[in-house]
C-alpha cells in the first residue's frame, strides 16, 4: 500500500512578471511505505522541490501547485493539520547550515519535542535515545555553529529519530560529508527502515553506496517532466554500474624539492573555537599546479583555506611569496588569491547571471582571452539561456556552475576552491573541470580544490594533499 | 528575578527617569546598576568599555546643553548622569539574564507569540554569524576587482539578501521541526513568576517614586 503518492502534480515558481514557468511538470509516482526509495536526476531537475513539496514546506514557503495533489496515506498534504504533519513527515536538508533554529545541540532536539507536545518528564530519555542512536552523545551541549558539516547532518537525524517521524525525507544529505559519515548514516536510516518500518525517500544523483539498502529507484528527468520507477532488474543494474571511481589504480606525483613554493608553513596552527585542527611544522603549496585537499569531515581543510585567504587567524607562520598573510593588506592579497567560496550565494555581488559574467569580464587579469571565448563556455556549461535569471533562484548545480566560471574569469593567479562539484551531477561536473584544467593551464594558475567528490579528479589534478589527525601529508595514491 | 519583569522594571526605571530632572537620583541608580553588573563578574575589557563608550555621549551632550543653551549646569549633569544611569541599569538587566531564558519567560509569562519569541532567538543567534559574513562579502568584492566600503549600498545588499535567506531557512527549519504558529506546545523548562517577583517590581519603584519625590520637595 503506498504511503505517498504523486498524483499529476505540476508546480511552478511564478516569475516576477507572472509567468509560470513548471519546474515539475505532470510528474507522477508512488512511494511505497515502509521502503527505502531512493530519487535520482540530474541537477536542476526538480528534485528538491519535490523533497519540499512531500514535506508540506512548498507551497507554504514559496512557489505554486498548478495542478495534481501529493497524498500521504490519501489525505491531501495541504489537508493534514500542521500540528500532524511532524509526526508523518520530516526532512533534513542539503545545506547542513540551514535546519537548525536553537543555539546547542540539546536545545535543538528538546525544541522539537516541545513543537509535538511532549511531556517534560520524558524529553530527556528520548533526546539522549536519539542522541545515542545516531553516536553523537559527546555533542549534546556542544554549540550547532561549531560541528562540521557532517557532525550537523548527524544531529539532524538526531532530531527526526527523537521526533518519531513515520518518513524521512532526505534531500542530498551527503552533499557536504565525508564517506565515513557518509556510511554510518545510510547504515542507520537502513536500520530504522528495517527495524522500526520507517518511510525513507532519499534524493540523490550520486548513487554509490546505495546497492545494499536500496528497495526503489524513481528517476526524475533533467526537464521535470517525467518521474519514473525503475523495475528491480534495472535498477541493481544502474546501482551496480554506478561507480564514482577506481582510485585504486591511479597515482600522483610527490612534489620535488624543485618546485617553486607559493605558500609556505612554518609550526602552523589553527583553531576553531576551543579545537586545534592542524599543527603542522612545514607545509608548501606550490605555483602553477592543481592540488586536491582531501580529510575527513571537520578536519580543518575549509580553515586551512579561509587563513590562506585572511579570512581566518592562524598560529606560526604561514607566508605567500614569501610574505606573512596576516601582514599583506587585503585589497592586495584578493589581486592575488582569490576563493570560491563553498556557499555560491556568498560569491555572487549582483542580481542577474548577466550583470555577474560582466563585472567578472571587466576586472578579469585576462580580459581578452575570456571575452573571445565566452560565449562558448556559456553555452557548454548550459549557462546561456538564463542570462536574465535573478542568481539567487538558480537551482544548486546552475549557482555551482556559474560561480566556478565567473572566478575563473577573474583569472586570479591563486584559486582556492570549497567544495565546487557539490550538488553537480556528472556530466556537468565534467563539463566544468574540463573548463577548469583547460583556463588553469592557458592562464598559468595555481588551483587548489577542497572535494569530497573524487570522480574523474585525477583528469585534473597533479598532487593530492591529505589533511587526518592535524597533518597534513602529500600522498601518491587518491583513495 | 523573573527575567520578562526585570527587563519591564529596567524599561519602566529608563522611562521616569527621561521625565525627571534628580541627578542626585540618576546617579543613585548608576551605581546600583553598576553594584548589579560586578556581581554578574564581567570581563574586565567588557566592563572598561561600558564605562567608557557612555562618555563621548554624555560628554557630548553636556557640553552641548552648556555652550549652547541657557538650561545651566543643573540639567548638563542631570543629562550627564542620566546616560549613565541608562546604561548600567540597561547592562544589568542583560548582563544578569540568559537570552533563552529571557525568550522563554517572554513566551510563557509575558504571552508574547511563540513565533516572535522564537525569531528573535534565531536572529539573536544570528549575531556573531552576521559579523562574519560581512567581512566575508567584503572579501568577495576585493576578489571580483570591487572594494566595498561600509558606505556602500552593495555591502548592505548582500548584508540583507543574507539576513532574508537566513530567516526563511530558520522558518523553514522550526517548520521541519514540528514548529507550528499558535499551536500548544510544552516547556521543558518552566519558568515561573513568584510572589517576591512582583515584590520586587512594585518594591523598587515605590522607593523610586520615594526619592524622587523626596529630593523634590527639598
Amino acid at each position: 500500500m503506498p504511503t505517498i503518492k504523486v498524483d499529476h502534480l505540476s508546480f511552478s515558481y511564478p516569475t516576477e512578471s507572472g509567468e509560470t514557468p513548471l519546474t515539475l511538470n505532470d510528474i507522477s509516482a508512488s512511494f511505497p511505505s515502509h521502503h527505502f526509495s531512493l530519487l535520482t536526476g540530474a541537477s536542476g531537475s526538480g528534485k528538491s522541490t519535490l523533497m519540499k513539496i512531500i514535506s508540506g514546506l512548498y507551497p507554504q514557503f514559496g512557489g505554486r501547485v498548478i495542478a495534481g495533489q501529493i497524498t500521504l496515506d490519501g489525505n491531501p498534504v495541504p489537508d493534514i493539520p500542521e500540528t500532524n504533519r511532524g509526526r508523518l513527515v520530516a526532512m533534513m536538508f542539503q545545506n547542513p547550515n540551514q535546519q537548525f533554529a536553537m543555539d546547542t545541540v540539546e536545545r535543538e532536539v528538546i525544541f522539537a519535542l516541545e513543537n509535538q507536545h511532549v511531556a517534560p518528564s520524558e524529553m530527556m530519555s528520548r533526546v539522549t535515545q536519539a542522541l545515542r542512536y545516531v553516536e553523537i552523545e559527546p555533542l549534546r551541549h556542544r554549540n550547532l555553529n561549531s560541528l562540521s558539516g557532517g557532525e550537523k547532518q548527524k544531529v539532524a537525524l538526531a532530531v527526526i529519530i527523537a521526533m518519531q517521524t513515520d518518513t524521512i525525507l532526505l534531500d542530498e544529505p551527503f552533499a557536504s560529508v565525508d564517506p565515513e559519515a557518509r556510511q554510518l548514516l545510510l547504515a542507520k536510516l537502513s536500520q530504522l527502515q528495517r527495524k522500526q518500518g520507517k518511510t525513507i525517500i532519499i534524493s540523490d544523483h550520486d548513487l554509490e553506496d546505495y546497492g545494499q539498502f536500496v528497495d526503489e529507484l524513481f528517476v526524475l528527468d533533467a526537464t521535470g517532466e517525467h518521474l519514473e520507477q525503475l523495475n528491480h532488474e534495472t535498477a541493481q543494474n544502474r546501482l551496480q554500474h554506478f561507480s564514482r571511481e577506481q582510485n585504486n589504480t591511479i597515482h600522483f606525483e610527490l612534489p620535488t624539492t624543485a618546485e617553486k613554493t607559493l605558500y609556505t608553513g612554518r609550526d602552523l596552527s589553527l583553531q576553531a573555537g576551543e579545537r586545534t585542527l592542524i599543527n603542522q611544522p612545514e607545509l608548501g603549496f606550490f605555483q602553477h599546479h592543481i592540488t586536491l585537499l582531501t580529510g575527513p569531515n571537520g578536519s580543518g581543510k575549509s580553515t586551512l583555506l579561509s587563513a590562506m585567504s585572511k579570512l581566518h587567524d592562524y598560529g606560526g607562520s604561514l607566508t605567500f611569496n614569501h610574505k606573512e598573510v596576516a601582514k599583506i593588506r587585503p585589497r592586495q592579497l584578493y589581486r592575488q588569491v582569490a576563493m570560491v567560496f563553498q556557499d555560491a550565494d556568498q560569491q555572487f555581488l549582483n542580481v542577474t547571471v548577466e550583470e555577474e559574467i560582466a563585472l567578472s569580464l571587466k576586472n578579469s587579469q585576462q580580459h581578452e582571452y575570456f571575452k573571445s571565448r565566452l560565449s562558448r563556455l556559456l553555452t557548454s556549461l548550459h549557462l546561456d539561456q538564463l542570462q536574465d535569471h535573478v542568481v539567487y533562484t538558480l537551482s544548486g548545480g546552475q549557482k555551482k556552475k556559474l560561480q566556478i566560471l565567473e572566478m575563473l574569469m577573474m583569472a586570479t593567479p591563486v584559486l582556492l576552491f570549497d567544495e565546487p562539484f557539490t550538488g553537480l551531477d556528472l556530466a556537468s561536473m565534467q563539463q566544468i573541470m574540463a573548463v577548469m584544467k583547460q583556463v588553469a593551464t592557458d592562464c598559468q594558475l595555481t588551483l587548489i580544490i577542497i572535494s569530497h567528490q573524487l570522480f574523474g579528479l585525477n583528469q585534473l589534478i597533479d598532487y593530492h594533499l591529505t589533511l587526518a589527525n592535524k597533518k597534513l601529508e602529500y600522498v601518491e595514491g587518491l583513495a | 528575578m523573573n527575567p520578562s519583569l526585570k527587563l519591564l522594571l529596567g524599561v519602566l526605571i529608563a522611562l521616569e527617569i527621561s521625565f525627571t530632572r534628580s541627578w542626585m537620583v540618576n546617579l543613585g541608580l548608576a551605581v546600583i546598576g553598576l553594584v548589579i553588573i560586578l556581581t554578574s563578574r564581567p570581563k574586565l575589557s567588557r566592563f572598561l568599555l561600558l564605562l567608557v563608550i557612555p562618555l563621548i555621549p554624555a560628554v557630548a551632550l553636556a557640553m552641548a546643553i552648556l555652550l549652547q543653551s541657557n538650561a545651566g549646569t543643573h540639567f548638563a549633569i542631570v543629562l550627564f548622569t542620566r546616560i549613565y544611569a541608562y546604561v548600567f541599569i540597561g547592562s544589568a538587566v542583560t548582563m544578569t539574564t540568559s537570552i533563552s531564558d529571557l525568550v522563554m519567560s517572554l513566551e510563557q509569562n509575558a504571552h508574547v507569540p511563540s513565533k516572535f519569541a522564537y525569531g528573535f532567538l534565531g536572529a539573536f543567534n544570528l549575531l556573531p554569524k552576521i559579523v562574519s559574513e560581512v567581512n566575508i562579502i567584503r572579501a568577495a568584492g576585493n576578489m571580483r576587482g570591487q572594494t566595498l566600503h561600509v558606505w556602500s549600498p552593495k555591502l548592505y545588499f548582500k548584508a540583507v539578501l543574507a539576513s532574508l535567506n537566513w530567516s526563511e531557512n530558520l522558518a523553514e527549519a522550526m517548520t521541519s521541526h514540528g514548529f507550528v504558529e499558535d499551536a500548544p506546545r510544552s516547556y521543558f523548562k518552566r519558568i515561573h513568576i513568584r510572589w517576591w517577583d512582583w515584590a520586587t517590581l512594585i518594591g523598587v519603584l515605590v522607593i523610586l517614586q520615594f526619592a524622587l519625590f523626596g529630593l523634590h520637595l527639598q
